[in-house]
């Protein structure tokens, strides 16, 4: 009996602390659900905040419902399904990958709620996308870094989160490049899982060992590296990474630093916002699907190094790619973005 | 009638914490309905089967926590399995991927018998060495799920509010926890859980009933994987969240961790309490970064509640 007075008495407890933040009044604006599955990365946390800093300067969105957390396509496919249930109008998401929420997409798209699909794609019929070019991502970079190495050689491969969607793409990328390149050799592979403190312990347990290697290609975890390579007192070699701040300081500051960024703009959340107020104002796009190149910065080509020199920001998080904005898709100004405030907040 | 509510007291509490939770979120949202509750099942659905191979081991005394590392195996080897195979090879298929969730359990329960390093450890060993495993079937999100296995858990049976992925969870639980539960097996179970040596000096075998707790564990982890490659069309070699979620589920549900006391029906409707308490905080708009505190102390709070209602019964009776 008196377990049962006790959950009783939390309900009661639980009822009242989360009943303060019920019946929020509405406003006639749009409700945007937002769906992302990896918390506490650098590139996701800018993505979710040009999301929100979009949302804001639109003045045509009343709330952002946030599903954002660590999970799986499992998990997702249930952020999908709340954020349906909550009545939004548009759901915008960087996918867990392409096929596995596809079943929630279209029980959405059912519903008459825009769905775009941002970073990544996804292949549910009727869902807008607007992803980064994994594939040439890591082709660009990787192409840049064999030829840096004279086209022969040995690198170390350190890749994203295994099992990934993004990861297996990029690999793709990667492979396409190696095969151009048959003399370049992958002397070590490892997962970083996208996780700053794992790669890093990750290239100092490589240097510990003194096996000589002529590159690295990173798949965004990349200032941990060169710091790596500081600290140990080793001779740095070319080394590739994305545009993120913290990477594209040191292209311009570390003396005998041979690097490029590619890019890999996180603001395409932001531009994920763009397009599904534009659909839900009527204003739908002719192709579903929007693809987003990337470009390479490298810091001994002068056209490189005057974008490098050009995206200098202090202001911003090492981890956060430099690109905050993408002309023609989002208009928030960077003191917006890093404020990452979203309506009524 | 107060025995009976005085026995099950913890289980009819959190039964009125879950209808608390329905009310609550009917005021919130009061279009949560049919639609709502079939989101919610098989949202739960991975979640309960996680939580019930959890629920069982530690009954028996020890912990797995190489759960969600099971649930991908079973998960990827679902889809790679049935990727283009015929609707008639679908029960077979499933039947094989049981058994080879029954036999990962088995295998980490013998491994814990056999070296008798504490199963913290060898659970903690296996995860990796299931994780790889893993990803060596499916370097990346790929397979696929037979079609009318998918639908057994979309929609709705009998009534318009009865959830497929309900009745398929209860039936799925029933079917393998209840003749076990009755049985020698069962009584066993809870024994090696309760006191290991008085269990042995009432001649039950102890590293046997150990290996087929784990075992069942494996069972239900493979059980999930299975629902996850039928959520979600395909397997996903990396992990889910599910080995802390399902610790939780079991502390919440009334399951002591030391063992021997406890039973899955509590766990299972603290699965579904968890799961609510997160729609409800999408449901809100509740900032996603507040939203594992709360769900944090919520758990918290109710086990200490709990617990210091207990103490205080117990202080009134030596009193």
């Amino acid at each position: 009996m008196r377990n049962f007075l006790t959950t009783t008495s939390a309900a009661a407890v639980l009822a009242t602390s989360l009943g303060g933040a019920a019946f929020a009044a509405s406003h006639g604006g749009y409700t945007i659900g937002i769906s992302n599955t990896v918390q506490g990365n650098g590139w996701r946390e800018e993505m979710v905040c040009a999301m929100k800093a979009q949302a804001l300067v639109s003045g045509k969105v009343d709330s952002l419902n946030i599903a954002h957390r660590n999970t799986d396509a499992a998990g997702q496919l249930e952020d999908i399904r709340n954020l349906i249930e909550a009545g939004v109008d548009a759901i915008v998401l960087n996918p867990s990958n392409a096929d596995g929420v596809n079943s929630a997409i279209e029980e959405a798209i059912a519903k008459d709620i825009v769905v775009v699909a941002v970073d990544q794609a996804v292949t549910a019929e009727g869902a807008y996308i607007l992803s980064n070019n994994q594939e040439e991502y890591a082709y660009l970079g990787a192409k840049w870094l064999f030829e840096e190495m004279g086209g022969s050689g040995d690198v170390v491969y350190m890749r994203g989160a295994a099992g990934a969607g993004a990861d297996n793409d990029r690999h793709t990328g990667f492979q396409r490049a190696l095969a151009e390149h048959p003399d370049v050799n992958v002397a070590h592979e490892v997962f970083t899982g996208w996780q700053q403190d794992q790669g890093k312990q990750q290239v100092l347990d490589y240097l510990a060992t003194g096996i000589p290697f002529d590159g690295v290609w990173t798949s965004g975890i990349d200032n941990v590296i060169v710091d790596a390579f500081i600290e140990s007192d080793v001779p740095l070699v070319p080394i590739v990474g994305a545009d993120n701040a913290g990477f594209v300081g040191q292209l311009a500051s570390v003396d005998g630093f041979t690097g490029a960024a590619v890019t890999n703009p996180g603001s395409i959340g932001g531009a994920g916002v763009t397009l599904a107020i534009q659909i839900l104002d009527g204003d739908v796009p002719a192709d579903s699907t929007v693809l987003v190149d990337p470009s390479l910065w490298a810091n001994n080509d002068p056209e490189g190094m005057k974008l490098i020199e050009a995206a200098q920001n202090p202001n911003l998080d090492p981890e956060w790619p430099v690109s905050v904005s993408i002309p023609g898709w989002t208009t928030y100004s960077m003191d917006e973005i890093i404020a990452c405030k979203g309506p009524g907040e | 009638m107060k025995r009976l509510i005085a026995k099950n007291g913890w289980t009819l509490g959190l039964v009125a914490l879950l209808i608390a939770l329905f009310i609550f979120t009917r005021l919130i949202q009061p279009g949560f309905g049919a639609s709502g509750l079939e989101s919610l099942s098989r949202a739960t659905l991975p979640f309960a089967f996680a939580t019930a191979a959890m629920a069982v081991v530690v009954i028996a005394g020890g912990i797995d926590l190489s759960v969600a590392s099971m649930m991908a195996v079973a998960g990827v080897t679902a889809a790679v399995l049935m990727d283009g195979a015929s609707d008639a090879m679908a029960v077979p298929l499933v039947l094989l991927v049981l058994g080879i969730g029954l036999a990962m359990g088995a295998l980490n329960g013998a491994l814990i018998v056999m070296t008798r390093v504490p199963d913290i450890v060898v659970t903690l060993a296996m995860l990796f060495v299931w994780e790889g495993v893993a990803l060596l079937i499916l370097k990346a999100p790929g397979g696929a799920a037979v079609p009318w296995v998918r639908e057994m858990i979309v929609g709705t049976v009998l009534f318009p509010w009865l959830p497929k992925a309900f009745v398929v969870l209860v039936i799925a639980l029933a079917v393998v926890w209840v003749p076990i539960r009755r049985s020698n097996l069962g009584l066993s179970i809870y024994a090696i859980g309760s006191d290991e040596r008085a269990a042995y000096r009432s001649g039950i075998a102890i590293g046997r009933t150990r290996i087929a707790a784990y075992a069942i564990c494996g069972l239900f982890a493979a059980m999930g994987g299975l629902s996850l490659t039928l959520s979600t069309g395909n397997g996903e070699p990396i992990p889910g969240p599910y080995l802390m979620a399902s610790v939780a589920a079991v502390v919440l549900g009334g399951v002591v961790l030391g063992g021997g006391r406890g039973a899955l029906l509590g766990p299972i409707i603290a699965v579904f309490i968890l799961r609510l308490v997160r729609m409800d905080l999408t449901l809100l708009s509740v900032d996603p970064n507040v939203t594992t505190i709360v769900e944090g102390s919520i758990m918290v709070a109710v086990v200490m509640l709990g617990g210091i209602l207990a103490v205080r019964a117990g202080r009134v009776k030596t009193a």
